[in-house]
């Protein structure tokens, strides 16, 4: 029998899922503008700005849930980790508008030296392949998948390192290397937000409080 | 942060069996000292016949029959030597409805404490004081201790029965449903007298609220058919059980 925090709870869920899917969307968005210059900027904007309105009502709804009927276990678990999920989503918009806002007033990648274009290049795959990977993992509460992030992780991190050791290394300084050390920066962020997403979906499917990071 | 006092009550293989009902199973458990322990659970699951082996409240059922062996302070009161009376003195009992006698609230409170040759005279005026103070009632009754007690609300029926309950001494406290005929105003009110009543006595609270069980209790543990299916800190409980029927229930998906 359907119980009635139910159907809160599934509200929740579909609300969270929506925002997910723009979420991811936005970075994709962002991050194809800088490598390839899709010229998105205004499009990246607009689903920015739709990620921050989308969060209040995902609170306002979690609060109701709690007020009506003090979720316990699996539920409470759900609620807080949705909450924290919510959060997470609304900085991967931040992230992906800050690297379109780099790319209209500093210019892409175009000017960049090669080894910097390639780092760049992975580090924006890899990481919208983690922003992929939490969104699938928090479609299906699926532990194990968020679990692999872990991996993905360390990778763009370690190309953010070696991004930083080329850098140092270079006498000049361009409009290219600036921003790109900007994006990378961010990218680098984005990857740490799929991380806590991660953590959050194995507490909400296991009670487990692990760092993936 | 929970502090481990050790143990008040010690159950080891308790079984009691009403005619040939078998309503405790084969039950172990410790109950901590001066925490609040909730015993929750559904309907027929034992929690009440539970509660009620611990002062020996089942004996007076004839059919009953109980087996194994529950240890207050290192005895067990199942011995044939216990004074049940003594036991019963020790270990205070409030009931799902307050009960108080047909009399005045001091004669109410001071019922126990004559009956068991405690006190007299002045003293018996300072166990009222105390107990009613102890009880969060005292502010709200020490100008009318003549008063029947039939004249007070049914929260503060409820306080003068835990007074009643605290005037003769008792280490451990007994609850069965404290709050289940009170109003949401009452039930606050005992319940944050269940939580300072822990500062010096062990407390055994049977509730089917769950968020009373939540708020009020230091351990939580989960019966059904006569089993303790999970036992722990209340926090883990409510937040992260570890047993699928743990979970089913305090969600609502059965009882």
């Amino acid at each position: 029998m359907k119980r009635l925090i139910d159907s809160g709870l599934e509200q929740l869920a579909s609300m969270l899922f929506h925002m997910g899917e723009l979420a991811e969307q936005t970075v994709s968005l962002a991050v194809m503008n800088y490598l390839e210059s899709t010229h998105d900027y205004n499009q990246v904007k607009n689903l920015s700005a739709t990620l921050s309105s989308m969060a209040d009502p995902i609170e306002d709804i979690a609060f109701e849930i709690i007020a009506r009927f003090q979720p316990v276990a699996s539920d409470l678990r759900i609620i807080k980790s949705y909450m924290k999920i919510c959060y997470d989503f609304r900085r991967y918009g931040r992230y992906a508008l800050d690297i379109a806002q780099i790319y209209e007033r500093l210019g892409g990648m175009d000017e960049c030296d090669l080894s910097f274009r390639k780092i760049s290049n992975e580090m924006g795959l890899e990481t919208m392949k983690m922003v992929t990977t939490s969104i699938q993992s928090l479609r299906n509460h699926d532990a194990e998948l968020a679990k692999t992030m872990s991996k993905m992780e360390k990778h763009v991190d370690k190309l953010y390192c070696d991004y930083l050791d080329k850098l140092i290394a270079t006498t000049s300084t361009t409009e290219c290397t600036i921003s790109s050390l900007l994006v990378v920066r961010y990218l680098e962020r984005i990857a740490d937000h799929a991380t806590y997403i991660g953590e959050s979906i194995v507490y909400l499917a296991t009670g487990e409080k692990i760092t993936i990071n | 942060m929970l502090l481990n006092k050790g143990s008040k009550i010690d159950v080891n293989k308790l079984n009691i069996w009403f005619g040939s009902k078998h309503v405790i199973r084969d039950l172990d458990l410790k109950i901590q000292l001066n925490a609040v322990t909730a015993i929750m659970g559904p309907s027929g699951c034992g929690k009440s016949t539970l509660l009620r082996s611990f002062n020996r409240m089942n004996d007076v059922i004839k059919s009953s029959k109980t087996t194994g062996e529950v240890f207050i302070n290192n005895k067990n009161i199942y011995d044939s030597n216990t004074n049940v009376y003594d036991l019963r003195r020790q270990i205070g009992m409030v009931f799902q409805r307050p009960n108080p006698l047909p009399k005045s609230i001091y004669e109410n409170v001071v019922f126990g404490p004559k009956i068991h040759k405690m006190a007299k005279g002045k003293n018996l005026d300072k166990i009222v004081k105390q107990s009613l103070k102890a009880s969060a009632i005292w502010d709200e009754v020490h100008d009318r201790l003549n008063d029947s007690a039939f004249d007070l609300s049914g929260g503060q029926q409820q306080r003068l029965c835990i007074a009643r309950a605290l005037a003769v001494d008792p280490e451990v406290i007994l609850m069965d449903e404290p709050c289940s005929a009170l109003d949401p105003a009452a039930t606050a009110k005992i319940e944050q007298l269940i939580r300072t009543l822990s500062t010096d006595y062990t407390v055994v609270i049977v509730t089917h609220n769950m968020q009373q069980a939540s708020r009020v209790s230091d351990y939580t543990v989960f019966l059904y058919l006569g089993e303790v299916i999970e036992e722990g800190d209340t926090k883990t409980i409510f937040e992260n059980p570890k047993h699928e029927l743990t979970e089913q229930y305090i969600t609502g998906e059965f009882g």
